[in-house]
């Protein structure tokens, strides 16, 4: 095949919706775990929620940071 | 028909995926096993029937091969990886896309209609792959420490927020990224294959047992939809070996890169 070599090839999004995705879980999964783990230790029952809030909203600006701004 | 003869109709479950051994004794060799090493066979044969004779004008064989090595080559690890180093993965990158291909496409093909990763020990094994693949060569290239900070330190991020930020991006960067991969894969592969039993065996119940004529037709119409789905449930197969493919190969990317 003689075909050119593109230097710079548009990269490819494709998988970016995914890879969107797995932030959003790992964002809930550790706040709210950690938020799990401080209701058990601490008897409360109101850190889960407040967990599982803060982490999807901490995501949401992490990938406002990530690929909002390019 | 006499309305004592109708059977119940057993919905299809998980059990029906619990397939017995093909040689009584030999526990472990069963269809997605079976399907899996001829997928295997296949690949082989073709890429080597394509590659055995290499001519300018090339035959129909290497043509075929050639589009479809080219189409893993340029548009999945080429883009993802950047034009530096992705050649080094082309092998593996194209191997994985036409053995997921393979077994998803196996769930069509009259006769096996088996997908082997709706057996989830697959899709695990799969992901765990190219899992240790794409750390592996981030750690190789950037050192124990130097690869954690890139996968752990977002670019752009205030330094306020930092902190916070960390957990997300190691959980997600390692812990979520093979888990959502083999779900991703496994879940497509179980749940189109479970419809299209659902669709396929109401039919038959609804043609053959349920014993009204109205739903006969009823029946005919439902057999007529697992058709449609059992189209769209081929357009899935491909989608998910590609979607898998060009997310190992943008991780495998993002473990090579410089920054973010």
């Amino acid at each position: 095949m003689s075909q050119q070599e593109d230097p710079k090839p548009t990269p490819n999004t494709s998988g970016d919706g995914w890879r969107v995705l797995s932030y959003l879980i790992g964002g809930i999964l550790i706040y709210g775990g950690i938020g799990f783990g401080l209701d058990r230790w601490l008897g409360t029952q109101f850190l889960l929620p407040v967990g599982i809030v803060l982490g999807a909203g901490l995501t949401i600006l992490l990938l406002h940071f990530r690929y909002g701004q390019s | 028909m006499i309305a004592g003869v109708s059977t119940e109709f057993n919905p299809p479950g998980p059990e029906d995926f619990q397939l017995p051994p093909i040689i009584p004794g030999v526990d472990w060799f069963t269809k997605p096993v079976l399907v899996a090493g001829l997928s295997v066979v296949l690949i082989v044969w073709f890429f080597y029937g394509a590659s055995r004779k290499s001519a300018i004008v090339p035959s129909k064989l290497q043509f075929a091969g050639e589009l479809g090595y080219n189409f893993v080559r340029n548009s999945i690890a080429r883009d993802a990886i950047g034009s530096q180093d992705y050649m080094k993965f082309v092998p593996y990158l194209c191997g994985l896309f036409f053995f997921i291909l393979l077994n998803n496409v196996a769930a069509t093909i009259p006769l096996v209609q088996f997908p082997t990763f709706s057996h989830i020990g697959w899709a695990y094994s799969a992901a765990i792959l190219s899992w240790v693949i794409y750390n592996g060569v981030g750690i190789r290239k950037h050192g124990l420490l130097g690869y954690l900070k890139l996968q752990t330190m977002p670019a752009g991020v205030p330094l306020w927020l930092l902190p916070l930020m960390i957990p997300i991006e190691f959980i997600s960067n390692i812990v979520v990224r093979p888990i959502s991969l083999s779900l991703r894969l496994f879940a497509n592969m179980f749940a189109g294959h479970i419809l299209l039993l659902v669709f396929v065996l109401g039919g038959e119940y609804l043609l053959l047992h349920a014993g009204s004529i109205a739903l006969s037709g009823v029946g005919v119409i439902t057999l007529l939809m697992g058709l449609a789905i059992a189209g769209l449930e081929l357009f899935v197969q491909c989608i998910q070996a590609y979607i898998f493919v060009v997310l190992s190969a943008q991780y495998i990317g993002g473990a090579l890169a410089d920054e973010h």
